[in-house]
C-alpha cells in the first residue's frame, strides 16, 4: 500500500517497478493544500507555491524552475520532499549499492550528474530543487506522528540503513511552516533552460545576520553548505564544484550576506 | 517514349548504378520565383486534421480482435542464451502466441548489444504481453563487450574494409603551409526520438499480408518483407497515410514487421508491434559516435592547402559506417586531402540513418578546424571560407548543376556583421559572440517515382500516389504543383497517398529527396491531364490547342474567350481525365548538391558554463522553394534538433559494459521550447537549370548540418575557448574556458622574442 498524492513520482516509480503497491490510498481528503501565513498544507502543489507572494523567494523560484508546468499542476509540496533519486543505475535496477548491493556502480561509471558531497558509499544526487529552498530557510515539517526541521527529514544512507528519508512507516508528511526571511534566493544550472533536473542547485536565505545556504544535486540528499572545500567530487563531476562556486557567490551577493 | 537508362542513384550519399526506365521529362521549367501557388507560403492541407487527432497514424491504429506484442530484449551487450524457456509465457494469461531465436531471423539467441530482440509475446492486451514476458526466464553466458572504438580500431574490428580517400599530396603539403592547426574532436551518440516510435501492425487478408507501418518508405519496406517471406510483391500491401517522424531510422521493415507478420500468421490475428519509449532510446537506431583527428594547413593569405583526417564511425552492432568525412573532401577547393575511415564493430545498438548521417558530424569537426585556422591565420572565417570555393566537385572533377553558395555567403554578411553589436552587448560572466560554417550535402533526388493525376467532371483534382509523407508537408507541397500546372485553386486538390494497393510506386523519403524526386513526377502527371483537358476544350470550342491554357480555374484562350474548368469537364458526366507522370533522369555528368551557410549568436556565461543561443541565421540553396512556410518549417525544426545535439542531447552508456543509462525522455535530453533561439530562414530560390522540370532540390536535412559547428565558433567568438566535443555540456564548456585561459597565461609569461 503507498500513499497518493500528485503522482507524478509515483507513478514513474511504479512503472519501472521500483515501487510495488497492490492499493494506492488518494490522500487529497486527508493531506492539507493552501497557503496561511507560513504554513503550506503538505497538498500544495508547486505551480501554488511558484506565485504565491506569501512565500520567500528562494520556495518560489525552487518551484518554478522545476519540472514542467504539467508536473508542478500536479506535483505536491510534500511528494516532492520525498522524490527518489535520478541516479540512472538506480532507476535501472542495477544491483547497487543504494538497492542493497556491494558498491555504487556510478563512481566507477557514468556519473556527470551524480554527487560531490556525502558520497563515500552512495555517489547518488538528490533531485529536489524546493528541498533544497526548505533546507536553507529552515523550514520545519507536521508529520501525522511527530514535528521536525526539514533538514532533519534527511539521512545519508549508512551500510545498515540505506533510507535517505526518516519518516517511518505509515508516516505522512502534512504541512510544513516555513519562516520568513529577510532575504532568500534560489539559483539553478540545469543541462537544458526548463525541465531538467538541477546539476547544482544553491538556496540561500538571511535571517537575523545568519545567511544559511543549501545545495539541491550534489549529495545523496538535499545538502546544508558549511564550506565547499569539504567536497569529495568523482572525476566527472568537479565541474559542478565550480559552478556551486559560482553561484554560492551570486546568491550570497544577491540575499545581502 | 520509355528509355532504359543507367542512372546514378543518390540516397544519403551512397552512390549505386542502376538500370532504370525514364520518361522523357519533356516540360519546360517554370520561370524563376513565386508563380500563382508555387512559391507562395501554403498552410498544410492536412493541419486541421493532424491537429485536431483525426488523422490516424500508425501507432493509433486498432483492428478488431487486434493482439499487442511485447518484446524480450538482451540486458546485455554482449551474451550468448545458454537455456531459454517460453512455456511460462504461453501459459500466461491472454498470450495468444510467442515466438523466440530462430523463428524469425530479428530474433536473436546471440544478442550483441543491449535491447537486442530476443523473443515476443502476443497477447489480448499490452499489459499481459509484458508480464508474460517477464515470465520468461533466460540463462545467459556472458562475454566481454567491446565498446572502445579506438581499441576496435586496434583489433581492425570493422563492419567494412576502412574507406581511404586521397588527391595531392597532403604530406608535402603540410610541410610547405604557413600555418597548420591541428586538433580531436568527439561526437556523441544521438537518438532520433521520434514523437511516433518504430511499429507495425500486420493482418493476413487471404493470402496478402497488410502491413501498416511508420515509414519513410512504402515501397522498400514491400520489397523487404516479400522477399523475406518469399511472397510475390503485390502480395504485400503497405500502408502508412500519417507518420510522427523517421529521421532517417525508418527506412525498413525492422523487427516489429517481422515479428507482428509472423505472430499474425500464427494467431489469424492482427498483430500490433510497438517501441515503447525505453525501446525508443535503446534499439531505433541513432547517430553513432564519432573520433575525429583532423589537420589543415594554409599559406598566409588564407588558401588552404592541405585537409586530413582520421575518422573512426562507433557504428556498433551492425549498421553502416557513414560519410563522416565527405565534408572535408567536398567543401573546399583544397588540392591536397586525405582521409581515413573506420567504420567499427561494438557492442551497442545499431546506428541508423539520422538527417545528413556522418555531414552532420564531419561538418562539426570541420568547420571547427577551419575557424580555429582562420583564428591563427587572423583572416575572417567567412573570408576563408570565400577565398577557398570550391567551383567544380573536386572528387571527379564534374561541374555542379547549381551552386549558389557565395550568394548565400552574400546574404549572410549582414547576420555576420551584427558581431560587432553582440560583443558589445558583453556583460558581467556573459560573454557574446557570432559563429559561422557552411553546408554542403546531396538532395537531389532521382527516378523513379510515378504520379497519376485525375481529373473529375467537377474540375476537383486528385493526386495519387503511393508515396508517404513523413511529417515534412508533402501532401501540401504535391498539392500545390499540381494546382500550380492545372491552373486552378489549392483547395481544389487532394492528394492520396500512404498505400501501395493505391498508387504507383514513389521514392524513398530519406536523402532529402522526396520533393525533388516526388515533385516532377507530380507536375509531369498534372501537365499530362492538362493536356487532355485542353484536347477537349480544342474540339468542343473548335480552336487550336496551342491558344488554349488553364489559369485561375478557367480555360482560356489567347483570342480571348474564357470558359471555367466544369464547364469543360462537365462535358464528361461520369468520366473522368486520367493523367500520368514520371521523375525524368538526372542531369548527366554533373554533381547535383545543396548548399548553405548558418550564422550563430551565442551567450556564454563562463563562471557557470551555461550557454544560450540567441539566434541563428541559415541561409540555403536548395533550388526553387514550393512552399516557403513550409520550407521555413524544416529549417526551424532543423536547427532545433542541431541545438540539441550541439549542448543537451547524449545518450550515456557505463563505460564497462555499454550498457545504455539514458532511456528517458527526463534523462536524454532534447531541446523544450525554452531552448530554441530565434530563427531566421532565407532561402536563395533559384531553380537549378539541370534539375527535372521543377528545379527543386531537397531540403529536409541541410538546416541540421552546420549548426553545431556555427554554434561552437560563436563560443569561441565570444570566449576565446575551442569546444572539441559534442554535446557542449558545461563540463565541456568549463574544461574549454580553462584551456584558454592557461594557454593565454602561457603567452603572457613567454618571453617575447
Amino acid at each position: 500500500m503507498r500513499a497518493l498524492a500528485g503522482g507524478t513520482e509515483l507513478v514513474p516509480l511504479m512503472r519501472d517497478h521500483l515501487v510495488e503497491a497492490e492499493m494506492l490510498v488518494e490522500l487529497r481528503e486527508v493531506v492539507p493544500r493552501g497557503i496561511e501565513g507560513t504554513r503550506i498544507g503538505a497538498g500544495t502543489t508547486l505551480a501554488e507555491l511558484e506565485v504565491d507572494p506569501q512565500i520567500p523567494k528562494a520556495l518560489r523560484e525552487a518551484c518554478r524552475l522545476a519540472a514542467s508546468p504539467q508536473i508542478r499542476s500536479m506535483g505536491t509540496i510534500g511528494g516532492n520532499l520525498l522524490q527518489a533519486t535520478r541516479c540512472w543505475y538506480w532507476r535501472l535496477k542495477f544491483p547497487c549499492w543504494l538497492h542493497g548491493g556491494e558498491r555504487c556502480l556510478a563512481k566507477a561509471g557514468a556519473h556527470r550528474e551524480h554527487a560531490v558531497f556525502g558520497n563515500e558509499r552512495c555517489a547518488s544526487a538528490h533531485p529536489s530543487d524546493p528541498a533544497a529552498a526548505l533546507v536553507a530557510l529552515g523550514a520545519r515539517l507536521r508529520t501525522s506522528e511527530r514535528e521536525l526541521a526539514v533538514e532533519d527529514l534527511y539521512r545519508l544512507p549508512t551500510d545498515d540503513d540505506r533510507a535517505t528519508v526518516t519518516l517511518g512507516p505509515g508516516e505522512l508528511i502534512l504541512e510544513l511552516d516555513v519562516p520568513a526571511p529577510e532575504a532568500s534566493t534560489y539559483l539553478k544550472a540545469m543541462d537544458r533552460k526548463a525541465f531538467s533536473f538541477p546539476l547544482v542547485g544553491v538556496a540561500a536565505a538571511r535571517t537575523g545576520g545568519e545567511t544559511r545556504i543549501a545545495l539541491s544535486g550534489v549529495a545523496p540528499i538535499p545538502w546544508k553548505l558549511d564550506s565547499l572545500d569539504e567536497a569529495t567530487p568523482l572525476p566527472g563531476t568537479a565541474f559542478k564544484l565550480e559552478i556551486a562556486r559560482a553561484l554560492v557567490d551570486r546568491a550570497l551577493a544577491e540575499v545581502g550576506a | 517514349m520509355a528509355r532504359l537508362i543507367k542512372t546514378e542513384k543518390e540516397v544519403e550519399g551512397n552512390y549505386s548504378e542502376t538500370w532504370v526506365v525514364v520518361e522523357e521529362d519533356a516540360l519546360d521549367q517554370w520561370p524563376a520565383g513565386p508563380l500563382t501557388t508555387v512559391g507562395r507560403e501554403a498552410t498544410r492541407v492536412d493541419g486541421a486534421e493532424r491537429a485536431g487527432g483525426e488523422a490516424l497514424y500508425t501507432a493509433d491504429l486498432t483492428f478488431p480482435g487486434m493482439l499487442h506484442v511485447a518484446v524480450l530484449r538482451s540486458p546485455y551487450s554482449r551474451a550468448r542464451v545458454r537455456s531459454l524457456d517460453l512455456a511460462p509465457a504461453l501459459e500466461a494469461s491472454g498470450v495468444r502466441g510467442v515466438l523466440g531465436p530462430g523463428d524469425v531471423d530479428a530474433l536473436t539467441d546471440e544478442p550483441g548489444y543491449v535491447g537486442a530482440p530476443v523473443a515476443a509475446v502476443a497477447a489480448d492486451t499490452d499489459v499481459q504481453a509484458r508480464a508474460a514476458v517477464e515470465s520468461i526466464s533466460v540463462e545467459w553466458e556472458l562475454e566481454e563487450p567491446l565498446v572502445d572504438p579506438d581499441e576496435a580500431v586496434e583489433q581492425k574490428a570493422f563492419l567494412r574494409e576502412p574507406r581511404r580517400y586521397e588527391r595531392g599530396d597532403l604530406d608535402r603539403a603540410l610541410s610547405e603551409a604557413d600555418v597548420v592547426v591541428e586538433a580531436e574532436y568527439r561526437t556523441q551518440v544521438a537518438l532520433h526520438n521520434c514523437m511516433e516510435p518504430h511499429g507495425a501492425v500486420c493482418r493476413w487478408v487471404g493470402d496478402t499480408l497488410e502491413v501498416y507501418i511508420s515509414t519513410q518508405f512504402i515501397w522498400g519496406v514491400r520489397s523487404d518483407v516479400a522477399e523475406a517471406l518469399g511472397l510475390p510483391e503485390d502480395r504485400v500491401r503497405v500502408v502508412c497515410e500519417f507518420m510522427g517522424g523517421g529521421f532517417g531510422s525508418k527506412n525498413g521493415p525492422r523487427e516489429h514487421t517481422y515479428v507482428a507478420a509472423e505472430l499474425a500468421k500464427r494467431t489469424g490475428r492482427a498483430v500490433r508491434c510497438f517501441n515503447d519509449r525505453r525501446e525508443e532510446n535503446l534499439d531505433a537506431g541513432n547517430r553513432n559516435a564519432t573520433i575525429q583527428r583532423l589537420v589543415a594547413g594554409a599559406r598566409a593569405d588564407g588558401t588552404l592547402t592541405a585537409l586530413g583526417g582520421e575518422f573512426v564511425n562507433a557504428v556498433g552492432f551492425r549498421g553502416f559506417s557513414a560519410s563522416t568525412s565527405g565534408p572535408m573532401q567536398m567543401l573546399y577547393a583544397c588540392a591536397n586531402v586525405r582521409t581515413t575511415e573506420y567504420g567499427t564493430k561494438l557492442n551497442v545498438p545499431p546506428n541508423a540513418a539520422f538527417r545528413a548521417p556522418g555531414f552532420v558530424e564531419g561538418t562539426f569537426g570541420l568547420e571547427c578546424l577551419l575557424d580555429e585556422l582562420a583564428a591563427k591565420l587572423e583572416v575572417d572565417p567567412l573570408e576563408l571560407r570565400r577565398k577557398n570555393h570550391a567551383d567544380s566537385d573536386l572528387l571527379d572533377d564534374r561541374p555542379f548543376s547549381s551552386k549558389n553558395l557565395l550568394d548565400c555567403y552574400r546574404r549572410a554578411e549582414p547576420h555576420w556583421e551584427r558581431r560587432h553589436d553582440v560583443r558589445a552587448r558583453t556583460e558581467g560572466p556573459w560573454k557574446r559572440g557570432v559563429g559561422l560554417a557552411s553546408q554542403i550535402w546531396y538532395g537531389g533526388g532521382g527516378p523513379p517515382s510515378y504520379a497519376w493525376v485525375r481529373v473529375g467532371s467537377d474540375g476537383r483534382v486528385t493526386v495519387v500516389t503511393a508515396m508517404q509523407d513523413i511529417g515534412t508537408g508533402t501532401r501540401t507541397a504535391m498539392a500545390q504543383i499540381a494546382a500550380e500546372e492545372l491552373g486552378v485553386p489549392l483547395e481544389r486538390v487532394r492528394v492520396e497517398l500512404g498505400d501501395s494497393a493505391r498508387g504507383p510506386y514513389a521514392s524513398i523519403s530519406a536523402g532529402s529527396s522526396t520533393t525533388p524526386s516526388m515533385g516532377p513526377a507530380v507536375r509531369a502527371a498534372a501537365a499530362d491531364a492538362a493536356r487532355q483537358i485542353v484536347e477537349i476544350a480544342a474540339q468542343r470550342y473548335d480552336l487550336e490547342q496551342r491558344v488554349l491554357s488553364l489559369k485561375d480555374g478557367n480555360v482560356v484562350s489567347a483570342n480571348g474567350g474564357s470558359w471555367s474548368l466544369e464547364e469543360v469537364t462537365g462535358l464528361l458526366e461520369d468520366g473522368q481525365i486520367l493523367g500520368k507522370g514520371a521523375r525524368g533522369p538526372n542531369p548527366t555528368g554533373m554533381r547535383v548538391l545543396t548548399f548553405g551557410v548558418q550564422v550563430a549568436e551565442v551567450a556564454v556565461d563562463v563562471e557557470t558554463g551555461e550557454i544560450r543561443v540567441e539566434r541563428v541565421a541559415a541561409i540555403h540553396d536548395v533550388g526553387r522553394i514550393i512552399n516557403p512556410l513550409g520550407a521555413r518549417s524544416q529549417i526551424e525544426g532543423g536547427i532545433i534538433q542541431a541545438v540539441g545535439y550541439a549542448l543537451t542531447e547524449q545518450r550515456i552508456d557505463d563505460p564497462a559494459t555499454g550498457i545504455p543509462l539514458t532511456r528517458t525522455l527526463d534523462a536524454y535530453k532534447v531541446p523544450t521550447i525554452a531552448d530554441v533561439p530565434e530563427i531566421v530562414a532565407e532561402f536563395i530560390d533559384v531553380p537549378d537549370e539541370h534539375l527535372t522540370n521543377l528545379g527543386s532540390k531537397g531540403l529536409g536535412e541541410p538546416p541540421i548540418i552546420p549548426t553545431a559547428a556555427a554554434i561552437a565558433n560563436a563560443i569561441r567568438d565570444a570566449t576565446g575557448a575551442d569546444v572539441h566535443s559534442l554535446p557542449i555540456t558545461r563540463e565541456e564548456m568549463l574544461r574549454a574556458l580553462r584551456e584558454a585561459r592557461e594557454r593565454s597565461r602561457d603567452e603572457v609569461a613567454a618571453p617575447t622574442t
